[in-house]
């Protein structure tokens, strides 16, 4: 038991199917216990919780499908249907916010992993003075988040000109989560037994060959996991967006959005139809990617 | 006009400004190339969508004034309001100055000298309203030049006043209380007053001044707590306390109230012109069903009310523009350009010879009546952290005790 | 090797890591700190050295301890529901019944939305005369009529607040279950089998097989929802500005009030937000044991 309590840092989020990467861990698959009634139960439950998750957003969604003269009337349900606000956001510079969010969101992912898996995969496999101090940075930078530093932030980014930039926004995005990246990467570096890398070794293979090979096909469920985690943060990220970017074709959709916040009213048909339409994305990603999980790991046997 | 932000742009735009004024190249073009001037105008946008947006209308100013004139280009640079004051501080900070600008007014650049001053960029600076002039001057020069305004008056609607059996616009405080719990009675709100942030400095000196209260004495001292202003608050208390009100004003945002008074909720609510297209837009109330009348004060309706402006400036960048700036704004502060701006936005005109030819207009006629002895927020410099600190407090004198609440603005208002 | 090249052997590896933790993180941070001592004015010019007179102003604020001991109130309170109702939640979730993967799927909506929109979401749902919110209540008898003081939640302090803690809480949970999941996969069925061949019950085996088990996954979800709870923006100020007053107001959201116009005072308020995650850290790895773990 001490060997699963060792890491703080087990794998955590490794979607639905399975997250282990130890052989160990896969019991076969027992046939269901006759206990009908029981999941039966958990199903009901199940299902009443998932639509109180849902909620929410299906009435984004109706409201988003309301006339305007209907906004405020007392019924949950439009009398009519509209699909107006969700056509004529595109005529006022929603396509190319969408494209900045994908930029910035897809940018920043990358960059973290490039940065995230050498450093996760160094300190998992190796011993050497300043590995504490350098995850203890990590955890530290965990802690920080935009919202408190925006003076340094944009203060920063003024003094290299980089204002008004796309890439600013991917530098920033990646370094506030990197922490997670380099946390969980190198949990799932951690668990993967180190032979496995020194058999094929044994065989010809360079330890990068045997790092691509093998490890990092292993680890597939936490390196999705930090690329959802940064894609969906960066997606999301608002407030630094807001302070760096001030014209609007350098705008991610959250600051796009949120200009229908206006001076005099609330625009609330189009804001919620480009929440629906900046929300659609994600929920996309996350089924794709959960299906590669699987595969990965099938694909990660390589024995 | 100077809009309260919403979502976080004003504490991101003034918060991100904790610089130390310097970084960026220095890089002034003269924007002179073969004996032709190229003027750079950065502009709010008025509009609520690309239908109406202020590109448009500046874009027809400036190939007007590009025809008259085919030796000055004016390019035109339109920033949401939201991110107007960022851009613009954004700019300054990096030394890449704007030749114009339109918007928000900000008097510590006349302070460090990087504008003209009106005199020098305008032919006929007298037209502008005078009401406007402190408000855009540093040491008696005046700098900012008052572009569009607006001014507040009290709207109600007619078919609810109808409906509880009220027969004449409210007047006075106490016409205000009575017609109030009349409309209470009939389910809706009496009176939407909006005091939470996003616009409680403006709603609250209405009120102010109704009692002969303020934010200021005449001589620019702050007198927040005066017994006047206690007074109507004491007043407010009364009335919210009565369910006149709807529930909780103390965080209630002018966008919602100004939304219910167009769905018809609400009997009465003090408003500026802005309100009209969101009243045209919910077609929920007819021309007929609603009017703007002077607003009531304690003992009768007000003769001043509260006046805003937005307001030009010219900067001075590399200082060889200031005759084609005067071209420009000659041009654009005529009458036409003017009238067109202000039917396109349901604003006001800042000059004295368009609000004469708009005075007979119905729904304009109010308002502009009301104008040119109209009220301005404090212009010192202290007044930024001022109103940041009764919007952020004023609502709870209405649910706490109003003399505490005055007089712990005041004590940080007199701090500075 | 020499020493040499063994003490710079993990230079490639780290350095790209470190200098972007340097540059996005720990270079904002020394530009707050400096700030916290500036004197600025309110659109942002510095007027020379402030010494200790911006946190003089922040320790004079009326609103500072409530906002403080509502803050703590704000992290332990959602995070021990987020927790409680995660660890049930994805105790459910992991049973197998037709549909499971599709009701998950359900789960991550909070979490794929930005915080911002469920936010905005429940400030619309919950305005006092038409938010459906208020509509399903009339409906179902709880609330007497529409635009009164009782549907007015947002407009009654701790009914906002117990409100925006709810929103608080439901966009955490889909992180916390999906890692809890993720925890409980990694339990060996085989250890049930024998805990129930000795005849233990559910509850027991949940308790000295489950949750011992599940340690190292709550503590990671644990963490993370402390640090997010804490440093939430987006809940309240869209729902309530943090008023009336400050009276709905967290140290977040309180610093972003001052920081309209008290510029450096809000910098002196970060700095103190700064000194309370440290503390927070500090709880966390001394209760983690962090270090031993680590090595």
């Amino acid at each position: 038991m001490t060997d699963i309590t060792a890491g703080t840092s087990e794998p955590v989020l490794a979607t639905g199917t399975s997250g282990r990467a130890q052989k160990r861990a896969r019991p076969p698959r027992k046939p269901r216990r006759p206990l009908r009634p029981r999941t039966l139960f958990a199903a009901v439950a199940a299902y009443l919780v998932a639509i109180i998750f849902i909620v929410p957003y299906l009435d984004m969604f109706v409201t988003a499908m309301r006339p305007i003269n209907e906004l405020q009337q007392p019924n949950i349900l439009p009398h009519h249907w509209t699909w107006s606000n969700f056509s004529t956001i595109w005529s006022t510079g929603f396509g190319a916010s969408f494209r900045v969010s994908l930029e910035v969101a897809a940018g920043s992912t990358v960059l973290v992993l490039l940065v995230a898996l050498p450093a996760a995969y160094y300190t998992a496999r190796k011993q050497f003075r300043g590995r504490s101090v350098f995850l203890l940075l990590v955890l530290v930078t965990q802690m920080f988040q935009p919202p408190a530093m925006l003076v340094g932030i944009y203060k920063e980014f003024l003094s290299f000109n980089l204002l008004n930039t796309v890439f600013s926004l991917i530098l920033v995005n990646a370094g506030f989560n990197l922490a997670f990246a380099v946390w969980i990467l190198n949990a799932y570096f951690s668990s993967i037994p180190v032979e496995l890398e020194d058999a094929a070794m044994v065989d010809g293979t360079s330890r990068l060959g045997a790092l691509v090979r093998i490890t990092l096909p292993l680890a597939l469920p936490g390196v999705v996991t930090a690329l959802i985690f940064s894609f969906i943060a960066a997606w999301n990220e608002f407030i630094v967006a807001l302070t760096l970017n001030t014209t609007p074709n350098t705008q991610p959709l959250t600051v796009n959005i949120n200009g229908y916040i206006g001076q005099y009213q609330i625009d609330w048909g189009h804001l919620f139809a480009g929440s629906v339409i900046a929300t659609v994305p994600v929920i996309i990603l996350f089924a794709i990617i959960e299906g590669k999980v699987v595969s990965g790991l099938t694909a990660g046997s390589v024995k | 006009m100077k809009r309260t932000l919403i979502g976080a742009t004003a504490i991101v735009a003034v918060g991100t400004m904790a610089l130390s004024g310097c970084g960026g190249s220095s890089s002034t073009s003269s924007g002179k190339s073969g004996g032709t001037t190229t003027l750079k105008l950065v502009a709010a946008d008025y509009g609520t969508g690309p239908a109406n947006t202020s590109s448009k209308y500046w874009a027809s100013v400036a190939d007007a004034f590009h025809k008259a004139n085919p030796t000055i280009t004016v390019n035109v640079q339109v920033v949401t309001w939201a991110n107007f004051d960022t851009t613009v501080q954004t700019m300054v900070q990096n030394k890449q100055y704007p030749d114009i600008t339109e918007g928000d007014y900000f008097s510590n650049y006349a302070q460090q000298g990087l504008l003209y001053p009106a005199s020098k960029v305008l032919s006929n600076p007298g037209n502008l309203l005078p009401a406007f002039k402190a408000q855009g001057s540093y040491k008696g020069v005046q700098y900012g030049m008052p572009f569009t305004t607006s001014s507040r008056t009290l709207f109600y609607n007619k078919k609810l006043f109808k409906k509880a059996g009220i027969m004449s616009a409210p007047k006075t405080w106490a016409d205000i209380q009575t017609d109030a719990s009349k409309i209470k009675a009939l389910g809706d709100t009496g009176f939407g007053l909006p005091l939470g942030s996003e616009e409680g400095q403006a709603e609250a000196l209405l009120w102010m001044l109704g009692n002969g209260g303020g934010y200021q004495n005449s001589s620019g001292k702050y007198t927040i707590n005066s017994p006047q202003n206690i007074q109507t608050f004491q007043f407010l208390k009364k009335l919210v306390a009565a369910g006149d009100t709807e529930p909780n004003p103390a965080n209630k945002m002018r966008t919602d109230q100004w939304q219910q008074f167009a769905q018809g909720k609400v009997g009465m609510i003090n408003g500026s012109p802005a309100l009209v297209p969101i009243i045209e837009s919910a077609k929920v109330l007819k021309d007929s069903d609603w009017t703007s009348v002077p607003i009531a004060g304690k003992n009768g309706p007000l003769t001043k009310t509260l006046g805003v402006s937005d307001n030009v400036a010219a900067f001075k960048t590399d200082g060889t523009k200031a005759a084609a700036i005067k071209k420009f704004l000659d041009f654009t502060y005529q009458d036409t350009y003017q009238l067109k701006f202000d039917k396109e936005y349901d604003l006001l005109p800042a000059t004295t010879s368009a609000a004469k030819a708009l005075a007979s207009d119905p729904i304009f006629g109010p308002f502009l009546t009301a104008l040119p002895h109209s009220i301005q927020y404090p212009s010192d410099t202290a007044w930024a952290q001022v109103k940041t600190n009764i919007q952020q407090n004023i609502g709870t004198a209405v649910t706490g005790d109003p003399k505490t609440v005055l007089d712990s603005i005041q004590a940080k208002a007199s701090a500075n | 090797m020499t020493r040499l090249a063994r003490a710079l052997g993990p230079v490639p590896w780290l350095l790209p890591a470190v200098a972007l933790i340097g540059l996005v993180v720990l270079w904002p941070v020394v530009v707050l700190f400096k700030t916290s001592f500036q004197n600025i004015s309110p659109d942002g010019f510095v007027n020379g050295w402030a010494g200790l007179g911006n946190f003089r102003a922040l320790f004079a604020e009326p609103a500072l301890l409530s906002v403080v001991l509502r803050t703590v109130v704000w992290v332990v309170v959602v995070v021990a529901i987020t927790m409680v109702l995660g660890l049930m939640l994805a105790q459910l979730f992991n049973v197998e019944f037709p549909g499971r993967k599709a009701a998950r799927w359900a789960l991550i909506a909070p979490w794929a939305a930005s915080v911002m929109m469920t936010s905005l979401i429940f400030r619309w749902a919950l305005d006092y005369t038409s938010g459906p919110i208020n509509i399903l209540l009339k409906d179902l008898g709880i609330v007497h009529s529409l635009g009164t003081n009782q549907t007015d939640w947002l407009g009654r302090p701790v009914a906002a607040f117990i409100w925006m803690m709810g929103v608080a809480v439901l966009v955490s949970l889909p992180f916390t279950i999906y890692a809890l999941l993720a925890g409980l996969q990694t339990i060996p069925a085989d250890l049930y089998e024998a805990a129930r061949v000795d005849g233990a019950d559910s509850w027991r085996m949940y308790r000295s097989i489950t949750l011992p088990l599940l340690r190292p996954a709550f503590t990671v979800a644990l963490l993370i929802n402390v640090i997010n709870i804490f440093n939430s923006f987006p809940i309240i100020w869209e729902m309530t500005r943090g008023q009336p007053g400050s009276s709905t107001s967290t140290t977040t959201t309180f610093m972003f009030q001052l920081k309209q116009a008290f510029i450096g005072e809000s910098a002196s308020m970060s700095v103190l937000n700064f000194a309370m995650v440290i503390v927070i850290v500090l709880v966390f790895l001394k209760v983690t044991r962090w270090k031993e773990q680590v090595n």
